[in-house]
């Protein structure tokens, strides 16, 4: 087996697939014509696929991450767009008024659920991302982070279009067609771009990569919160994060509804649904570490990094 | 000179080969070695992540050619790479006075 087709098996092995690999190959190519025999200095092939996988998977995770936010962004304007444009239609019409429940409970769901999952995993994957924006490479446990929020927020926002496009739906005979034009323009055209957007995600997540190191938590995005009161309880945050959807809820729906007890039931739904699904999903996307072994070595990370901590000053001495 | 003494400096050496005029992977690898008198021994293979990084970062940009009958990738700066390489020239001035103040 030549070197070429050693360095052809490694990409392969690592998800280096397409017009990537073919293009790495050929270069390759070029430069053992250039000067034949020189296989050995150019290095172990595994190690060359290793070097570019590894780089490779934490360009393209990072990339996605704000590909998905971008997408996730479209989901949000057809959202706004659709409650903020509801009072001008005549506001939400009684459920009982849609065509069938098999669609309005869906669609509640996907409208008024869906989109704090989206908020925040997709938020919290484009904030790791630019956060980490310099590094070269980055773990594989902190690039499966990174996809794993990104996953998260857009099956979130899916939700979220698809839940806007069964309201259109539900509500095709109620509703007036300016209303519906509009809600389900916007929401079709943040669905395709959400779709796109996972193709992409499935692509990065193809590339293997074994660099090692811990993925941190919700504290490694959120610098500058600093009281330790939170910062050993995580999951307080989750609670005070529920409480602002509570509020911000509840503003929205009065607003929308011009009601204040409606603004207020809404609020108290969705901040519930916010409390649990930083229950659910806390785990997944970073906001609580599962494994007290990782979680302390990130306190111990953190620590380090903190310019009054004694390691720090020993270390500049 | 082992390829972790150039870690860090390795994108600024391929910037600066590359900047004088588009070149493909071997023949940079070939000006590094004669430019530093042979001191670069790094393994030939990683010049080309780094290159195919650089691109990703908008610093190079690249192109197929024909040359000579052969197919081959080539690189050239861009806007963006010519600005970053002057930073890293001053960065590098800089860095070379104060290292030579304190050895002497």
């Amino acid at each position: 087996m030549t070197w070429l087709h050693e360095l052809a098996d490694e990409l392969a092995a690592r998800g280096i697939t397409g017009r990537e690999r073919r293009r790495i190959l050929l270069e390759l190519r070029d430069h053992i014509d250039c000067e034949p025999g020189c296989e050995a200095r150019l290095g172990d092939p595994g190690a060359l696929a290793a070097g570019f996988a590894d780089e490779l998977a934490t360009d393209c995770a990072r990339r996605c991450a704000f590909d998905v936010f971008g997408a996730l962004a479209l989901a949000a304007v057809a959202l706004l767009v659709s409650q903020l444009a509801i009072g001008r239609a005549g506001g939400y019409p009684g459920f009982s008024h849609g065509l069938s429940l098999a669609l309005f409970v869906p669609a509640a769901l996907g409208m008024f659920i869906a989109p704090q999952v989206a908020l925040v995993a997709g938020t919290l994957a484009a904030l790791r991302a630019a956060r980490r924006r310099r590094a070269r490479t980055l773990p594989a446990a902190e690039l499966a982070l990174i996809r794993r929020r990104a996953w998260v927020g857009l099956g979130a926002g899916i939700a979220t279009v698809a839940g806007l496009e069964l309201y259109v739906a539900d509500f095709s005979s109620v509703l007036p067609g300016w209303w519906l034009a509009l809600v389900g323009g916007l929401a079709a055209v943040a669905g395709a771009a959400l779709l796109v957007a996972s193709v992409r995600l499935a692509r990065a997540g193809a590339i293997v990569t074994r660099t090692g190191g811990c993925a941190g938590d919700v504290f490694d995005d959120l610098p500058a919160i600093r009281w330790s009161w939170l910062r050993a309880h995580p999951w307080r945050l989750g609670i005070i994060a529920s409480l602002i959807v509570a509020v911000a809820m509840t503003l929205l729906g009065w607003h929308a509804e011009h009601s204040l007890i409606e603004g207020v039931e809404r609020g108290v739904l969705e901040g519930l649904a916010a409390a649990t699904g930083f229950a659910l999903l806390g785990t997944a996307i970073g906001v609580f570490t599962a494994d007290p072994n990782t979680r302390r070595l990130t306190l111990l990370r953190r620590s380090a990094r903190s310019p009054t901590s004694p390691e720090r000053h020993d270390k500049t001495r | 000179m082992r390829a972790d003494a150039l870690n860090g400096q390795l994108d600024s050496l391929i910037l600066a080969t590359i900047a004088e005029h588009p070149v493909h992977g071997y023949a940079v690898l070939q000006r590094l070695r004669q430019r530093s008198g042979g001191a670069f021994d790094l393994a030939e293979g990683t010049i080309y992540p780094a290159l195919h990084r650089l691109e990703r970062d908008g610093l190079l940009s690249s192109a197929w050619l024909i040359e000579a009958g052969r197919r081959r990738r080539v690189y050239s700066l861009t806007r963006a790479g010519r600005s970053a390489l002057g930073a890293r020239r001053r960065d590098w001035a800089q860095f070379a006075r104060a290292v030579e103040a304190v050895l002497g």
